[in-house]
């Protein structure tokens, strides 16, 4: 009889465990039951896209928004001054594109008279004036202030010097918006398009306080499509057409269902299921589908690239030894075999269709400079063998081993990456690579302080323009990690920003020039273009990658 | 018993005190910074970050404002989810982690009472020999292959369980089973190696000469008696299921903890680390507790001693 007792009492408290926590399997449904419920009623092709996300949504703060998940789901939801039509750039909040006055310093945008928040309440100048202040304040702990760098009393109001107030952004009246510069920012008007210059409705910051953008009851929708239900780190989240956009007649898809899905093979599984219409995959799924009609690879913003430590490595000063390690490394074999097909093949540190010719749109800057790339970059064992010995003599080191130490992150692919690149540097005679890969914080934190004698890791643009890539390598820029300093390139950077700043063609060639320089004395050496590789079913169209490396949801349709 | 209980609770206490100033410090020797956009900012913009987060005070003074914290009931802030309050992320996400681990637990408990059972009663035949290949295969075979495993010809192939997600309970049936395997091959075995004492005892063949059915005298006398050494095991088994379930969630989609926690330690994410690791450790312990008790209950041989022990009465 006892004993019954204590069975039944032990039972009682495991099972207790789940009711106490109201984790009965009814109630396990409540959240999800919506989703359940709107899987099972078959809605037409046209009304639902599911795609897989592979992360939650970190913040819906426009101000905090960092990496790739928030950055696309805040493109779905709200609107800034511009935003990206596919691959051009439209007006949005704003009435149109604006040109600058006084010198490039001034820019004063109307809002339209048709923005509205999701509420039914207009978009006004304060909503832009209270979102950048919060943006650059101290207090407001923002990882993404330094972006306002330029932007009048930017740097000194984020290092606390002067107060949020002075800050070069002023509601003239409550459709017009005057923005100041220091300094000209030729590529100001992409910088517009970015999520942490998005307006956010004043009454809701007031309301919420740091909770702003922590769940869909703390904020407002001003984009495409609106948010509801969302609890902060659901791994489910549906987004439905906002009725209220201004441009509520351009969006083509009534909902658009998230599901995070980390694991890459449970994906592809779901994917074939068909339980959801467009997910991403990596690693050797790759390999694997690469030949499937739904198979597509959008290309980023961003460059995979090796940083010689010139500081620590002295021999690494020397050109030649430079231009002979870039072209002993055979980069289509790597992006072919070792990566399965799943990046995009360079030479050149800007990566390819991000930026164009402001005289001739079809001209893309890595293209304009893709023979001086080549000239270092394309795979030339003999010629590589001979500037290692060119070079060896040159600094003294001849018939000497010459020890040196390849860092990279220890995660997916890179260490196979790593070894790749260990046994193609090693071609060159008396080269010995010891192969260290860390933890990506530890890499971090190791390259940030010089620890290492060649390092390799990836770096994305934050807007669409080559300065993005070519201001890392000026001798004062923190984020030149092997210490490379050159005074005609430093000029030549210098130039675009300055006297070049508000003549387009001349910045142009100015970067050009740099971008060459570059090629040719190889302070990084460029391996690869980061990739997206995704899988889309039939009928699902225009999914095209923005400039700013999000894709404009609201140009998506599904149709059969 | 109520002296026992409040002491027990005391050295629980301490223990998690023990746990948490331990983690602390070992969560600081962690290279690299919680800032999401760290690649991004220079080392004076990261100074500046650093400044407005107190984590440029020295470790043992953000360990001191820590805990005092912590008796306000305030675990912090995420910093993967920018704002979001630690235990609000904690409470949304509690529920799915709970529902499969309680469940796999069960599914553990009494599959590998059966098993182990069946084992016994036919020790040395070819059921015998069946079940300890399905033990030693539960026991070596992580329960995220299994996961995979159960994943591509359950849900896959045959369409009887949905692959992944969390669309109500028939989502949770795959990865409880995933993690039931280990619990249940560890009670098998205890339980069979048990019930073969107990059915060589003089009482059992009392039970026999009066006259009792074989299923009578396994069920009323054997499984009874061999069953309560099984209950302390289930205990450190939940350590198991636990550290199962982080990479169990990732498999199947689930918006759990567990999957969270790695991720926290991946990113540096302190404040979630912190509340997930008192939140473990809340469970673990209080599972031993549980059994500790429940072990007293049902082996009247055993006395909860008031020195906070378990006492043998002979």
């Amino acid at each position: 009889m006892k004993f019954k007792k204590v069975m039944i009492a032990g039972m009682s408290v495991l099972l207790s465990i789940g009711f106490l926590t109201g984790c009965s399997p009814k109630s396990s449904t409540t959240k999800s039951s919506s989703t359940a419920k709107s899987a099972k009623v078959k809605l037409k092709v046209k009304e639902m896209i599911r795609i897989a996300e592979r992360d939650e949504i970190p913040t819906m703060d426009s101000v905090h928004s960092v990496g790739p998940v928030a950055t696309q789901n805040l493109t779905n939801t709200m609107d800034g001054l511009y935003r990206y039509e596919t691959t051009t750039l439209k007006p949005a909040m704003a009435e149109k594109i604006v040109k600058p006055t006084n010198k490039g310093l001034t820019y004063t945008f109307k809002i339209r008279k048709n923005a509205r928040w999701s509420n039914g309440e207009a978009v006004t100048s304060s909503d832009f004036v209270g979102a950048w202040r919060k943006a650059v304040d101290p207090e407001a702990k923002s990882q993404n202030a330094y972006l306002y760098n330029g932007i009048k009393n930017a740097a000194e109001i984020t290092a606390g010097k002067k107060p949020v107030t002075s800050l070069g952004i002023k509601a003239l009246n409550q459709r017009t918006l005057q923005v100041t510069l220091e300094k000209p920012l030729p590529y100001f008007n992409q910088l517009l398009a970015c999520v942490p210059f998005y307006p956010q409705n004043q009454k809701m910051v007031k309301k919420w306080g740091n909770q702003y953008g922590t769940s869909s009851k703390t904020i407002l929708f001003n984009g495409p499509y609106v948010l509801n239900s969302w609890n902060g780190s659901d791994n489910t989240w549906t987004e439905q057409k906002n009725n209220r956009y201004w441009n509520a007649k351009n969006v083509k898809t009534d909902k658009i269902q998230y599901q995070v899905v980390k694991d890459p093979t449970t994906s592809l599984n779901l994917y074939q299921n068909n339980n959801l219409d467009r997910v991403m995959i990596s690693g050797s799924l790759i390999r694997q589908m690469k030949d499937s009609p739904d198979f597509e690879l959008a290309k980023k913003n961003a460059t995979y690239y090796l940083t010689p430590n010139l500081k620590k490595v002295p021999l690494l000063k020397n050109t030649k030894i430079r231009q002979a390690l870039s072209l002993s490394i055979n980069r289509k074999q790597l992006v072919d075999k070792v990566l399965g097909g799943g990046s995009g093949l360079t030479y050149s540190f800007t990566p390819k269709g991000m930026s164009f010719d402001p005289k001739n749109p079809s001209k893309d800057f890595a293209s304009e400079t893709s023979s001086s790339a080549a000239k270092y970059g394309k795979y030339n064992p003999t010629k590589a063998k001979k500037l290692w010995q060119e070079g060896l003599k040159e600094t003294g080191n001849q018939g000497k081993t010459i020890n040196i130490e390849l860092l990279a992150d220890d995660m997916g692919m890179f260490k196979a990456q790593s070894e790749f690149l260990q046994n193609q540097l090693e071609q060159l005679q008396g080269l010995k690579i010891t192969l260290r890969n860390v933890p990506t914080k530890s890499r971090m934190m190791r390259q940030n302080s010089g620890d290492f004698d060649i390092v390799a890791a990836p770096t994305a643009a934050d807007f669409p323009d080559p300065i993005n890539f070519l201001d890392l390598l000026t001798t004062n820029s923190s984020f030149n990690y092997g210490k490379w300093s050159n005074s005609k390139y430093d000029a030549l950077v210098k130039k675009s920003s300055s006297e070049d700043a508000n003549n387009p063609t001349a910045r142009w060639k100015d970067l050009l020039a740099a971008q060459d320089l570059l090629n040719e004395e190889q302070p990084v050496i460029s391996l690869f273009q980061p990739a997206g590789a995704w899988l889309t079913k039939k009928g699902m169209t225009g999914f095209t990658l923005s400039p700013n490396s999000v894709y404009d949801m609201a140009s998506v349709e599904a149709s059969k | 018993m109520a002296k026992y209980l409040a002491k027990r609770i005391l050295y629980l206490l301490l223990a998690l005190f023990i746990v948490i100033t331990v983690t602390f410090f070992m969560m600081k020797m962690l290279p690299g910074t919680p800032f999401t956009n760290q690649e991004k900012l220079t080392a004076a913009q990261l100074t500046i970050m650093k400044k407005q987060y107190g984590l440029d005070q020295p470790v043992w003074q953000q360990y001191l404002t820590y805990l005092s914290n912590l008796l306000h009931g305030d675990f912090g802030t995420s910093f993967q989810f920018e704002n979001q309050p630690v235990i609000s992320l904690i409470s949304s996400r509690l529920q799915p982690s709970l529902l499969i681990g309680a469940q796999a637990l069960i599914i553990g408990s009494v599959l590998g009472i059966i098993l182990g059972s069946l084992a016994a009663i036919h020790y040395n035949t070819w059921v015998d020999r069946l079940a300890t290949f399905i033990s030693i295969l539960g026991i070596s075979v992580p329960s995220f292959v299994l996961g995979v495993i159960l994943q591509f010809y359950l849900a896959f192939k045959m369409k009887i369980f949905p692959i992944a997600l969390w669309e109500g309970w028939r989502s949770s049936v795959l990865p409880s089973l995933a993690l039931a395997v280990s619990p249940l091959a560890h009670i098998a075995r205890f339980t069979r190696t048990e019930m073969v004492d107990v059915l060589k005892s003089d009482y059992l063949e009392l039970a026999v000469a009066k006259g009792d059915s074989n299923w009578q005298v396994v069920t009323k006398h054997a499984l009874r008696n061999s069953l309560i050494p099984v209950i302390t095991i289930i205990g450190p088994l939940t350590a198991n299921i636990l550290t199962g379930s982080m990479v169990v969630e990732n498999i199947f989609s689930i918006p759990g903890i567990g999957e969270q926690f790695v991720k926290s330690i991946m990113t540096n994410d302190y404040p979630t680390i912190m509340g997930l690791t008192i939140l473990y450790s809340v469970i673990f312990m209080s599972m031993l507790l549980i059994t500790d008790v429940l072990y007293s209950l049902a082996d009247p041989r055993i006395r909860l001693g008031d020195t906070g022990g378990i006492e043998s009465v002979g």
